[in-house]
């Protein structure tokens, strides 16, 4: 308890002002339906009825939860090594794909055998399609950013092509436009909350994240690749192996990805959809971002991100405001905390300034004090 | 042999002039940036709030001007907007600019649905596409005639855009503060001119060129808007940026190459290729100039050195 406390005190100015830009990111969007001709306050509230609401809408926010903290981890491995994967879209979609395909292959066989497959599908593939961009970044200094990029809209393309009606892995089940065949009800993780999306993915998200925490907090190699991403010249002196930490981290950025791949499906959605993700990892980003890719930070945020995001969607359904709402609130966000350390900085001056003029008129030895 | 034909023909140039347009536009701005010294990522969002705000100005007022007038404006306040938190601010350009591209997304699809009622896409009839042109004599000459005739008015701006760029940037004391401010900001500041003040104005012309981009996009190339229509067209045009090492005319190479292999996947398709996967060829042909580049530049930096 007394450590927690330590560690609110140390880092108060930051939970001061993360705090404020919420407030202020709620109150412009506020101010945004109002202008557009909706009431904030009902659209407000309908975001919280469609969070709190029940406990099916409840389970969908935590599903939701999953999937941002996971892809914010999985951006904040890399991030803290010095590269930034902005393809965890595509390592998703494709990590995705190889799961549920493996799964339809081995309709029939054993989960024991079938499901752990399945995982290993999901991470080789989504880490494979990470190492990629890393290895061109590090030995040839090509872009990561650019080329995860468009390594994105290549995979989604590519996992769109499988499943098309033109591809080799459309399903033949009538009714269903542009997916894959079901994975067997068999494979499939059980529901929690009935007829929600959480599943036992839970479990397996709660241990990846537990197991980025740990390595990145508490071992030698977190260490490491923090030393890498501040000073790739000083870990290169110290004689640290910076080109495999670099690299190896962004495979782990694509395996959590290709895993978040796997549990949408396995999850709740049963088949691959070409719409399995929209744009979620991005959203997982923007947590990262937020939170100083701190991994404790990105687990509570990715919360708060989901009550937004789910909330928006009901409120788009219940009161017409539109949902997208829900990334102009985490934009606004980003652009506050980003400029945070400047902002406060310039509050702060002013505060002191204006306290100096009214000591100045007040008192004489308060000026003396504030000059220090 | 016929279906060659079908492929390579006056079509496929005529459509990498219609496709590179918009990415040479936004490329403009995005190596004046680069001059500057902010790396610009930013920019997809910047055209696709250019291309809502064309198609909502043109829609409301019946005008096509007013619509990149329009679009010019939000041009100039993103880019003041961006500057602000890039350069007053000092927050990272990375994040900043992913943060643009997020808040733009969202924005133009929430407009779109408070304003116009829709989701998704907004086509009307009521949209003033901008004119083409069309030149007599040039109906004379067999090829470059069906080629360089009825185009947006836009593929023929561009070209003189390209060339005021290089202009500005090579022939005028702005353009070589602007070079100075990226390069070597503090021997800037010594002479008297401030480098943020540079990089504030870069911003803003990037932000301008943006604006041109995304009214070519939703006004010249199409005649509607959709949802996230930039499809990364300002990362492409990044990439463009970086291969054409931000020099003008070396960036509009970059950025036709990009247009042909784009044009050459649409064309694809009339062969029967799915486009799905067709779609797939600008970007890994992205990937690809940007590897043969890098890989080129270091061969040549080892030969310079034995």
């Amino acid at each position: 308890m007394n450590k927690l406390t330590e560690t609110l005190k140390k880092n108060r100015t930051y939970l001061t002002s993360l705090t404020l830009s919420i407030l202020a990111a709620l109150v412009i969007g506020g101010i945004l339906m109002a202008v557009t001709g909706y009431n904030p306050f009902e659209g407000y509230a309908a975001m919280l009825k469609g969070v709190f609401g029940s406990a099916r809408v409840f389970g969908n926010t935590l599903a939701k939860m999953l999937t941002l903290c996971l892809t914010g981890l999985a951006m904040a491995v890399c991030a803290k090594a010095g590269l930034f994967n902005v393809g965890g879209e595509g390592q998703l979609f494709l990590g995705g794909l190889a799961a549920t395909m493996t799964g339809v292959f081995l309709q029939g066989a054993s989960p024991f055998i079938a499901v752990p497959l399945a995982f290993i599908s999901a991470a080789v593939v989504g880490g494979f399609y990470a190492y990629i961009p890393a290895v061109l970044k590090v030995k040839l200094n090509v872009s990561e950013v650019i080329t995860t990029i468009m390594f994105n809209s290549i995979a989604i393309y590519l996992c769109a092509y499988l499943i098309s009606s033109s591809g080799p892995w459309a399903t033949d089940d009538s009714g269903v436009q542009g997916g894959s065949e079901a994975v067997p009800e068999l494979f499939r993780f059980s529901q929690i909350i009935p007829r929600s999306n959480l599943s036992t993915a839970i479990i397996y998200s709660a241990i990846i994240a537990f197991l980025c925490w740990y390595i990145m907090q508490k071992t030698s190699i977190g260490l490491e690749m923090k030393v890498t991403g501040e000073n790739e010249r000083f870990s290169f002196f110290a004689g640290l192996p910076k080109d495999k930490l670099m690299i190896w981290s962004m495979v782990a950025s694509g395996v959590i990805c290709g895993l978040v791949g796997m549990f949408e499906v396995y999850g709740y959605q049963a088949r691959f959809y070409s719409t399995i993700s929209n744009e979620f990892y991005y959203d997982g980003m923007l947590v990262a971002m937020i939170m100083n890719y701190n991994p404790v930070g990105i687990i509570i945020m990715s919360f708060f991100f989901a009550v937004i995001d789910i909330g928006a969607n009901a409120m788009e359904f219940s009161t017409g405001i539109s949902g997208e709402l829900s990334d102009i609130i985490f934009a606004i966000i980003i652009f506050l905390m980003a400029a945070e350390r400047e902002l406060s900085r310039v509050v702060t001056n002013g505060v002191r300034r204006k306290k100096r003029a009214a000591g100045r008129k007040t008192a004489a030895p308060a000026e003396g004090k504030e000059g220090e | 042999m016929e279906q060659l034909f079908d492929v390579f023909n006056v079509g496929l140039l005529q459509n990498t002039l219609r496709t590179a347009t918009p990415v040479i536009l936004a490329a403009m701005g995005g190596l004046l940036t680069e001059q500057a010294g902010i790396m610009n990522i930013g920019m997809d969002g910047m055209i696709l709030v250019g291309a809502f705000v064309a198609v909502a100005f043109s829609f409301t007022a019946s005008s096509a001007a007013l619509g990149v007038l329009a679009a010019v404006l939000s041009g100039i306040v993103i880019g003041l907007f961006f500057a602000l938190f890039v350069v007053k601010l000092k927050s990272d350009e990375f994040i900043i600019g992913m943060a643009l591209n997020t808040f733009a997304g969202g924005l133009t699809v929430y407009l779109l649905r408070s304003i116009f009622g829709v989701k998704g896409t907004f086509s009307d009839a009521g949209i003033v596409p901008l004119p083409t042109v069309h030149l007599d004599f040039l109906d004379k000459i067999p090829i470059l005639g069906e080629l360089l005739n009825d185009n947006s008015i836009f593929v023929y701006l561009t070209w003189g855009l390209v060339f005021l760029t290089w202009l500005f940037l090579y022939r005028t004391p702005y353009g070589f503060w602007m070079r100075a401010a990226g390069e070597h900001p503090e021997s800037l500041a010594t002479v008297g001119v401030n480098p943020n003040r540079m990089k504030f104005i870069a911003s803003i012309m990037c932000g301008v060129f943006c604006g041109f981009a995304g009214a070519h996009l939703s006004l010249g190339y199409l005649t509607m808007f959709t949802e996230g229509m930039s499809s990364s067209r300002g990362f492409i045009a990044f990439a463009c940026v970086i291969f054409g090492m931000a020099n003008p005319p070396k960036v509009f190479g970059a950025a036709l190459l990009f247009g042909f292999l784009d044009a050459l996947g649409l064309r694809l398709q009339s062969v029967g290729v799915p486009s799905d996967l067709t779609a797939i060829v600008p970007y890994a042909a992205t990937v690809l100039m940007l590897v043969y580049v890098v890989v080129n530049a270091d061969r040549k930096k080892k030969r310079g050195k034995i």
